[in-house]
């Protein structure tokens, strides 16, 4: 599989369709693992690698990374199904245009985020919750793909984590997440592995006004998941980057997809699927009901 | 250190009797800041204002907070008042202690706690208020009147009249619009046509009005002062400059057989046509749909006997551009009909009536063609169905109108009207004739139309029946009416020989999309919405956009030519100066944070948000950000909300602002 990826890289690095390929590498001291690499040089593609480990979201080098990986010249980049929403959400968002980019999409049944559950394969137990649900196992929109298209996960039911949280009272699902959020350490990796999160400022280094005191105080940690979840709302992909880096495991993709349910069930929207579409909460439409002004 | 006033109002008795004015005042003046704290029983009167400017002196004031009613009445003469002693006005806030708290406490102690809340929270936000100046926008003078009726001709004369330029777009080829079509008008039974062709002469001939007629809005852009519309002019087919309106092309024509729209299907006309011979313009379009030439590309027989040679079949719609100041909307309404509906529309049809399949039941624009000298019948009353006299007619009201289970709950106010009127010409010329109504109220509000309702009944003889119909068909050439007596508590039935449905007054089907154009708002019928029910009748939220006529809502014809006046009068008032003043209170873009996201831009109801290049000093694009147009911007505050990286903020209520008015709250 790496195979093919390596050729369709070298050829376009060699034909100069691009001048540089964000993909992921093996780590050396750890080949089980992969990191996040960007290959210039046609000689080097063979770094590039495509298994279950390759879990990063390497579009949220097309945002935070933008000027560094511009300053290379046109980039190629691997992506997941998953990963491939956020680039369509991210071209929705205008942060780029669609020929700006050539999209290697991967086929992929599932990646592993969890090191202590990799054997060396891809099985039932230790794939992500996240691809469990996943309907895009074939990426959308791709310009080359590796390996053949996989139909999408039959799930029994697309929603079945959210609703099991749903079917807590309010009362449990708060004190749920206050202690979750209680343990909180602010390290803002979350924000920095999602590629929605792209604010130069983050509301939460805004002063004047505050809009969320500094520190580990339960009240500001409360209030910075809120917002970090209402601004992703409609927007997140569920791809689980936040999740996966939080190096305290809070479960931040379960509270996304009971937001994105919401979404889904209102608004009739899934984000990621559509660069065309109207993103729900930046909206106007005339026909909203207005009757409550007066 | 802050120098703050506090002035709080009794509204006489209206805020005095709930709420504890002076231990409002009292408290206040211990607020850290505060310097002058006095209560006073009318704050607006002369001398109420005088006790601000006074104190803003006295005291050096750098920020005024007057306790008292909704800014929406007087926060311009509190500011104004400030302005005068020398302070700039947006120093200046309200804190709505009337509406807010006597108005809805009848204890004075919760009234009173409550206020005392309110002036505290306004006092904090005062101390961040940062003088502003209002943005000064050139106005175009021109306006632009969509549609003709009688709305919008009355609006363009006005106008025109005030030495002001003005574009009359109407989609039709004549001006007129229903009120053409009516043979009488009540109170007075004037002939329509007779009071309303002198008008539509003198908009023709009028220096200061272009009308373009047989035209459509294509696109509206711009902001107060400054629009830019584009406007289809639909190929007529005709030369206007060479035409000379004698009619033969009409005459000529093979096609006979087209319904005529202006006589609502009683008559006929050629694929050539002016809708009625008073038209103006006087010069035929053709039909494109019908014209046998441009159906099958043969024909041509008006071309051949046009004598001055206007035809010209190979003109194309032409789309012309004007930049105008103001623009004022006046396309009307459309009529109901009882007809089978569309499935999923929320309105339906009447299928007791027969869907408008009964040959001699016809609605109330129908009667009015049958009623006028100009009509297909002359003036002469003749069923549709075999031509004869009918001897008994029953009108029914309240066809659509206030039947929630039809869909339309609202009163469509002319029916009660128009059709004692149609009663009462109907007697007048079938004098052994029977005429009864059916009806659920007489709404006869309005000079002298209660008189006219008595001289029916009292001099004509006209019946009124105060229940619903339930039922109409077609027996032995008669329709039967089936219907309720309530008022005797009988059924009734009826065998007329033709009814008259008052069908009820709809928006235009278009409306939503013109509103759409134009950027305004409409309610849930398709009614445009005034700025405000009361004290902005003929505004609309969007700055130098004005309603006139039964595009509101239901009119009569005096109430839409006095709003189409009103309008015109609004026109005038922007043109009369060079500069508009704006508030201030609008967005700004912090183009250091803003990441190009442009949810501001999609969110934005008023298309104030552009798209703006940052660029080095070779002219390299740095970066793109967003940019809000002052003279477009309402100040509405989406794109504030709908910013995640908090880098738009609205000048005058600044997210510093409501923080501190929140803290202020919670302590
Ligand atoms: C049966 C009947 C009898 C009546 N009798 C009386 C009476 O006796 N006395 C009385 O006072 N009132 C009467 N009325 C009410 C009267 O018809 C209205 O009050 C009056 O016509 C309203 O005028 P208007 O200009 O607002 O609308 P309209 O007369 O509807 O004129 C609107 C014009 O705008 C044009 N237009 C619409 N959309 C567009 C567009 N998108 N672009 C360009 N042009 C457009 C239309 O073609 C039309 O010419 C009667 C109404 C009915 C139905
Ligand atoms: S919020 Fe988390 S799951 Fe959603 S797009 Fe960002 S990183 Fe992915
Ligand atoms: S990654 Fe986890 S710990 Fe860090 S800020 Fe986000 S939620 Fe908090
Ligand atoms: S060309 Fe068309 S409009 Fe002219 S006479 Fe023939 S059918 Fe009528
Ligand atoms: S919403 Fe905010 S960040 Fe996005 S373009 Fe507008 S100002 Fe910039
Ligand atoms: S405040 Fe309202 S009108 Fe002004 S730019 Fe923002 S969204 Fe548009």
């Amino acid at each position: 599989m790496s195979k093919g990826l390596q050729d369709i890289a070298r050829e376009l690095l060699e034909k100069g369709e691009v001048q540089v390929v964000v993909g992921w590498g093996a780590v050396k001291a750890d080949p089980d693992r992969t990191r996040p690499i960007l290959v210039t040089d046609p000689d080097e593609v063979g770094e590039l690698v495509w298994n279950p480990r390759c879990v990063n979201n390497l579009a949220v080098y097309l945002t935070k990374a933008k000027s560094d990986v511009q300053a290379l010249g046109k980039a190629a980049i691997v992506a997941k199904g998953c990963d491939v929403k956020a680039i369509t959400g991210l071209i929705q968002e205008m942060q780029f245009s669609r020929d700006d980019l050539v999209i290697i999409g991967v086929a992929c049944k599932g990646v592993v985020s969890d090191g202590s559950l990799w054997q060396g394969e891809l099985t039932e137990e230790n794939r992500d919750l996240k691809c469990r649900f996943c309907d895009v196992r074939t990426p959308r929109t791709y310009d080359h793909l590796v390996g053949e298209e996989v139909p999408p996960v039959d799930a029994e039911d697309d929603w079945k984590d959210v609703r099991e949280l749903e079917e807590k009272t309010p009362r449990e699902r708060w004190d749920y997440w206050q202690e979750q959020f209680e343990r909180c350490i602010r390290c803002y990796a979350c924000r920095q592995a999602c590629p929605f999160c792209y604010c130069t400022r983050c509301i939460a280094d805004k002063t004047l006004p505050r809009w969320i005191e500094s520190g580990q105080h339960p009240r500001a940690n409360l209030a910075w998941n809120i917002i970090r979840a209402m601004h992703l709302a409609g927007r997140c992909v569920e791809c689980g980057e936040c999740e996966r880096v939080c190096p305290v495991g809070i479960p931040l993709n379960l509270l996304n997809r009971e937001l994105a349910k919401e979404v889904a069930v209102e608004y009739g929207y899934r984000a990621g699927y559509d660069s065309e579409a109207p993103p729900p909460f930046a909206t106007y439409r005339e026909e909203d009901d207005q009757s409550f002004i007066r | 250190m802050a120098r703050i006033g506090v002035f709080v109002c009794h509204c006489g008795k209206n805020i005095g009797a709930t709420v504890d004015c002076e231990r409002v005042a009292g408290e206040a003046a211990k607020i850290p800041g505060v310097v002058h704290s006095e209560n006073y029983l009318y704050m607006c009167s002369d001398p109420g204002q005088l006790k601000i400017k006074d104190a803003i002196r006295d005291k050096k004031l750098d920020g005024v907070v007057v306790a008292a009613c909704s800014p929406h009445m007087h926060e311009r003469t509190f500011r104004r008042a400030v302005a005068e002693a020398g302070l700039n006005p947006y120093l200046a806030e309200m804190s709505n202690v009337r509406e807010h708290c006597s108005w809805v406490h009848q204890d004075i102690e919760d009234g009173t706690a409550k206020a005392i809340d309110l002036v505290r929270v306004m006092v904090e936000k005062v101390k961040l208020n940062q003088p502003l100046t209002p943005i000064r926008v050139p106005v175009t003078k021109r306006a632009l009147v969509i549609g003709g009726g009688v709305a919008g001709i009355q609006a363009a004369l006005d106008i025109a009249n005030g030495e002001r330029d003005v574009i009359l777009l109407e989609r039709d080829p004549s001006i007129g619009g229903h009120m053409s079509q009516l043979s009488e008008t009540f109170p007075t039974l004037d002939c329509s046509q007779c009071i309303l062709t002198p008008k539509m002469v003198e908009v023709a001939s009028h220096p200061r009005i272009t009308l373009l007629t047989y035209s459509e809005l294509e696109e509206v852009d711009g902001y107060v002062g400054n629009f830019q519309v584009k406007i289809r002019k639909k190929a007529r087919s005709v030369d206007m400059d060479v035409c000379t309106g004698c009619g033969v092309c009409m005459e000529k024509c093979p096609v006979k057989k087209i319904p005529s729209e202006f006589n609502v299907g009683l008559s006929m006309r050629p694929a050539i046509y002016t809708p009625f011979p008073q038209a103006v313009p006087n010069v035929p379009v053709i039909d494109k749909e019908n014209c046998i030439y441009y159906i099958k590309g043969k024909c041509k027989v008006c071309e051949k006997f046009c004598g001055p040679g206007a035809i010209r079949f190979d003109q194309e719609d032409e789309i012309v551009t004007y930049d105008v100041g103001a623009i004022v909307v006046a396309t009307g309404y459309s009529l109901y009909s009882v007809g089978e509906k569309p499935p999923g529309s929320t309105i339906a049809g009447y299928g007791e009536y027969g869907y408008g399949n009964i040959p001699d039941v016809i609605d109330a624009l129908q009667f009015e063609r049958l009623a006028s000298a100009s009509g297909p019948t002359e003036g002469h009353m003749r069923r549709p169905s075999d031509g004869a006299e009918p001897k008994t007619v029953a009108f029914i009201q309240c066809v659509g109108s206030r039947c929630p289970e039809k869909g339309i709950t609202y009163c469509s106010k002319i029916c009660c009207m128009y059709t004692v009127k149609h009663a009462m010409l109907y007697k007048h010329k079938v004098h052994d004739g029977d005429a009864y109504i059916f009806y659920m109220d007489i709404r006869s509000g309005g000079k002298n139309y209660e008189e006219f309702v008595r001289r029916a009944i009292e001099e004509d003889g006209v019946v009124y029946l105060r229940g619903r119909v339930s039922r109409l068909y077609r027996k032995d050439g008669k329709v039967i009416v089936r219907g309720a007596d309530t008022l005797s508590g009988t059924q009734v039935e009826i065998a007329a020989d033709m009814v008259v449905t008052a069908n009820a007054t709809l928006a235009q089907p278009d409306s939503q999309d013109v509103a759409q154009k134009i950027g305004i708002a409409y309610d849930k019928y398709g009614f445009f919405s005034e700025k405000h029910p009361k004290l902005a009748p003929v505004e609309t939220n969007t700055a130098g956009v004005f309603l006139a006529g039964a595009c509101q809502a239901p009119k009569d014809i005096p109430e839409a030519v006095a709003q189409a006046s009103g309008a015109a009068a609004k026109v005038l008032e922007m043109f009369a100066v060079d500069e508009l003043e704006r508030e201030p209170t609008i967005a700004v873009v912090n183009e250091d944070t803003c990441v190009a996201c442009f949810f501001c831009k999609r969110i934005c109801p008023y298309s104030a948000v552009e798209e703006k290049e940052i660029k080095d000093r070779d002219g390299n694009l740095i970066k793109l950000v967003s940019h809000v147009n002052e003279g477009l911007c309402q100040g509405c505050g989406l794109c504030v909300v709908a910013c995640p990286s908090k880098s738009i903020e609205l000048l005058g209520f600044t997210d510093e602002q409501l923080f501190a008015e929140i803290n202020a709250l919670a302590e």
